[in-house]
């Protein structure tokens, strides 16, 4: 038994040595943290920049439901990567705390990091204050899926264009029968009450620290949505998966985002043809969200210089269509999508297109508790039957009271 | 057993059918997740679920070992493995410690270790995770191991099943010259083999399915273990069902051959008499 | 000499384990402690010097949380209902294991702790299908002997209960390989002589197995409540607190404030009110048991 201590202790101590290889040797190492599929897509991508340059790059994909958790012990003990992804509403948290070296200085340096090249919605998620701390990598915004067919049953040839349009449309296809519903509009969303919001002229003014939830425009929003669930034409109680609904036609319309793609080719092959994508119904905008990934550089990096070099190559133009093409990502950048691969395909068009009109979640590092109380108080009013005036006021108090804490 | 022998036949079927009536409830999630592992993607999530598969397919485990770095990851999960198998040998020798000897200090210290069962391990993350980077373990497998060694849990199952063999024995052994290791290893572990079973496999599955140290120590794949290699394979929007229940479904057959090794010893019992 | 030795063996037997307790529980949680005075956030995380004391504050500002006091509450909920009920289920089914050993027998062991290693994303889908309202099995089965459709996971309390079944469900495993090994323990001839006396079988579970199991209960029951104390994963992978906050636990309340929304302070505070009730519902049931074998 004590010889058996003896030889695992060893092993143990052979294991640790063995992989401590130095941090610090030269600094021709480039580390890279990546998210879950494309962390591991990655690793092989960026072979060709290791060709093109004398840097070596070492990914380390993690995965997604994760990721936060370590980035909070890198933080915490300074043992953070070069470069790390994330998602744009991890990065005013992030900022704020100071984790990320801000690139201001070096923006003459990097063609391909100057903030035109991007489009208009992904710079608010570079910015932190008059600092740059992060390059968009990749996007995406959510715009209309709908069942062409069905919604040419209900007197629509093409997607409806305006909030009126889509209330009409979705009462009709509702009023098929019981279980049919209009639109699905995902209850546990932090962002769509946030996109009604912006479509009705809703802005936040965060600069004075007001966050607005008491104007009118934000509060028809809100009624909008939630008239939704009282009228029938979204389900408020959970029900098929949305793939299967949209594919049976009991859910012929819902927002999502270019993932949604591949999920609906890949599990309901047979829909080809009967289905179609579109930019956002209007009211006085057709606002959509953006979202994706930026790549940042870590305040405690290593390599700094490397890490932006990195950076560099993987928002160049000619890099970006090619990873397009491997992760089945958006481009961040608008010159990209005057390729052809992506403006005359049609669903990747539609996208395209909403990119022009999207915006970030509000940009403090408040935005996920602030979005996650007005989850609840929709809550409130489309289960608990709660007087929207009164639950609105309520989350305007909290909100705020957020925002200055 | 002598007293089976007595009962009667009914009897024995009515227990048979609670068992078997029972079973069939328990195990309906069980018996989805291996199924779901040879469907198509779409077929998953579909309403109502299906036990047989529609469209049977070896599609997912294809994919599972294909794209997963496997050769390095189970490595890494066997070394961890081996290693808990130490950290059970430590909790055995504690529980024994505060069963059977009076010493200062023994309710204190065993107080001190019931609390550490008693709050979040999330609270605990990131302070365990700076002494680790104190000591310098971060990036490396100890730092990945000695977090889990020892289990306040184990320690305290080990007590309370020592704390019922009766000291008559040790007392007869020691007045036989026996060393206290030696009646440690050679007549208390014999006994309380039952215990040791089910510890073995606590302890397996634990090292088996560790997730969350192995992927906030590592700083390289290199040390990413099975759990952490699956779990990459989920997409922050879409999430692959089918190919995680593949990956569960395989994760859960060294358990199984695990547990019915172990589980002989759970019942096979033992007589205090045929010790002496 | 014997002294000595007597004096010094009991720490070589508890050493490694406590040493190692020390330095990767004992610690962090006096850590966690000095946490919970102050008002670490993510910002104070990268730099220490931005960490101020507010002393009291946080256990202050906790108590009056609408959804912490939510949280304690839903907790006892679910311990009061559901503690007493694993534990009846698994040393049932422990007792009906034990009845045989053919190798149905050796079978159903096996069966039984299925729910134990059953992948946690499998155990969701499922149990969604199971408790979902309108296309769900449990409403279907319903259906038939005309019972209306059950809001299983949609109203507060029905949801609180759905989890507690869930829950038991998944428990049941680990106590009945625990209790199925204490009942290995006792020895045969009790049973023989007890027969012999001609005593019924319900005489004989309640005068011989139940008091013989004794230490075996007082585990499962000390280690069930602490587990239960700190329910976590059931609500965070089926309802993530809701509806309306009904079913949202003192742990889950924990991890959202500490880790969705980086208020390690405040966290940390929450977790050691959790901690205390933990310590004085835990020395209440070694009290009890100390009177017990003191009779």
């Amino acid at each position: 038994m004590i010889l058996l201590i003896v030889v695992l202790s060893s092993i143990l101590v052979a294991c640790s040595s063995g992989d401590e290889s130095g941090s610090s040797e030269d600094n021709k190492e480039v580390t890279v943290w990546a998210m879950g599929e494309e962390g591991k897509l990655l690793k092989d991508f960026s072979k060709k920049f290791e060709e093109n340059s004398d840097y070596k790059v070492d990914v380390q994909a993690i995965p997604w439901d994760q990721a936060h958790d370590k980035l909070l012990t890198a933080v915490a003990s300074g043992n953070g990567p070069d470069v790390v992804q994330l998602g744009t509403t991890w990065v005013p948290e992030f900022a704020e705390a100071g984790a990320l070296k801000d690139l201001s200085d070096s923006m003459e340096d990097y063609d391909s990091f100057a903030k035109d090249n991007f489009f208009e919605g992904a710079v608010a998620s570079m910015e932190h204050g008059d600092q740059v701390v992060g390059i968009p990598w990749y996007v995406d915004t959510r715009v209309l899926f709908y069942r062409t067919d069905l919604l040419k049953e209900v007197g629509y040839n093409e997607a409806p264009k305006t909030w009126d349009e889509l209330k009409d449309a979705a009462g009709k296809l509702a009023a098929r029968g019981d279980d049919m519903y209009g639109l699905d509009i995902d209850l546990n969303d932090q962002i769509t009450p946030f996109i009604f919001a912006w479509q009705n002229g809703y802005e936040a003014d965060l600069e004075n620290n007001d966050l607005n939830f008491d104007t009118t425009e934000f509060k028809t929003a809100i009624e909008y949505y939630t008239s939704y669930f009282e009228e029938g034409i979204s389900q408020a109680q959970q029900g098929k998966d949305i793939t299967q609904a949209f594919a049976d036609g009991s859910k012929p319309m819902f927002f999502s985002g270019p993932w949604m793609v591949n999920i609906i080719n890949d599990q309901a092959p047979d829909l080809k043809g009967k289905w179609a994508t579109a930019v956002m119904p209007k009211k006085e905008t057709n606002t959509s969200s953006m979202g994706g990934s930026v790549l940042s550089v870590f305040e405690s990096a290593d390599n700094p210089k490397g890490a932006m070099e990195f950076i560099s190559y993987m928002t160049e133009t000619e890099t970006q269509l090619e990873w397009a093409k491997t992760s089945n990502t958006l481009p961040s950048r608008t010159e990209a999508w005057e390729d052809p691969m992506l403006k005359d395909d049609p669903m990747f068009a539609t996208f395209g297109k909403q990119m022009e009109n999207a915006k970030p979640g509000l940009q403090t590092e408040k935005f996920e508790r602030i979005a996650q109380e007005l989850l609840s108080s929709i809550e409130r009013i489309t289960k608990g039957g709660a007087d929207l005036e009164k639950e609105l006021k309520a989350f305007n108090k909290e909100a705020q009271s957020l925002l200055e804490e | 057993m002598a007293t089976a022998t007595k009962r009667s036949k009914p009897e024995k079927a009515l227990v048979i059918f609670l068992l078997i009536a029972g079973g069939v409830l328990v195990s309906i999630p069980f018996l989805w997740m291996i199924s779901s592992s040879f469907k198509p993607e779409n077929e998953v999530l579909a309403i109502p679920p299906t036990i047989i598969p529609d469209n049977p397919t070896i599609e997912n485990y294809i994919k599972l070992f294909t794209s997963m770095n496997f050769a390095v990851y189970l490595r890494n999960t066997i070394i961890i493995v081996l290693f808990s198998f130490l950290g059970l040998l430590f909790n055995a020798m504690a529980g024994y410690g505060f069963a059977k000897y009076h010493f200062k200090g023994r309710e204190k210290i065993f107080y001190l270790v019931l609390a550490t069962m008693m709050i979040p391990g999330q609270v605990t993350m990131i302070p365990v995770y700076l002494i680790l980077n104190a000591m310098g373990l971060t990036n490396t497998m100890a730092g990945i191991i000695l977090p889990g060694l020892a289990v306040a849990f184990s320690i305290f199952l080990f007590r309370q099943f020592m704390a019922t063999i009766p000291d008559d024995l040790l007392e007869a052994a020691r007045l036989d010259g026996a060393g206290e290791f030696y009646i440690f290893f050679r007549l208390i572990t014999p006994i309380a083999k039952p215990i040791f079973a089910v510890q073995g496999i606590l302890t397996f599955i634990a090292g088996w399915n560790s997730f969350l140290w192995p992927l906030i120590i590592a700083n390289d794949e290199s040390l990413y273990t099975l759990s952490v290699g699956l779990s990459l394979l989920q997409g922050q929007y879409a999430n692959n069902f089918a190919l995680q229940m593949a990956g569960a479904a395989f994760m859960v057959i060294p358990i199984i051959i695990i547990f019915s090794f172990f589980q002989k010893y759970i019942v096979e019992g033992f007589t205090m008499s045929g010790i002496k | 000499m014997k002294q000595l030795l007597n004096n010094r063996h009991p720490y070589m037997f508890i050493a490694p384990a406590v040493i190692l307790l020390t330095l990767f529980s004992l610690i962090p949680i006096l850590v966690a402690l000095v946490i919970s005075f102050t008002d670490m956030n993510l910002k104070g995380l990268a730099d220490w010097s931005a960490v101020s004391f507010i002393g009291l504050e946080n256990y202050k500002d906790l108590f009056s949380d609408a959804t912490f006091i939510k949280s304690i509450f839903n907790t006892f909920f679910y311990v009061i209902i559901g503690v007493p009920l694993v534990i009846i289920c698994s040393l049932s089914i422990a007792l009906l294991l034990n009845y045989g050993t053919s190798w149905i027998f050796n079978t159903f062991r096996a069966v039984y702790y299925m729910p134990s290693i059953t992948n946690i994303i499998a155990v969701a889908v499922i149990w969604g299908y199971l408790y979902n309202t309108e296309y769900g099995l449990f409403n279907y089965l319903l259906s038939l002997i005309s019972v209306d459709n059950i809001p299983w996971l949609q109203e507060p309390t029905i949801a609180k209960i759905s989890l507690i079944i869930l829950a038991v469900w998944k428990g049941i495993g680990i106590n009945m390989i625990i209790f199925l090994a204490a009942l290995q323990g006792i020895p045969k001839s009790y049973y023989e002589a007890a027969e012999m006396d001609g005593a019924s079988r319900l005489q004989v579970l309640f005068h011989i197995t139940l008091p013989l199991l004794r230490y075996a209960t007082f585990f499962v029951t000390v280690t069930t409540l602490i587990g239960w104390m700190q329910f976590f994963e059931e609500p965070f992978v089926m309802t993530d607190g809701g509806p309306l906050d009904g079913t949202i636990s003192i742990a889950l309340f924990i991890y959202q404030e500490g880790f969705q929304y980086s208020e390690f302070g405040y966290a940390a505070a929450g977790s050691f009110i959790l901690f205390a009730m933990i310590i004085i519902v835990t020395v209440f049931q070694f009290k009890v048991q100390k009177k017990d074998t003191e009779l």
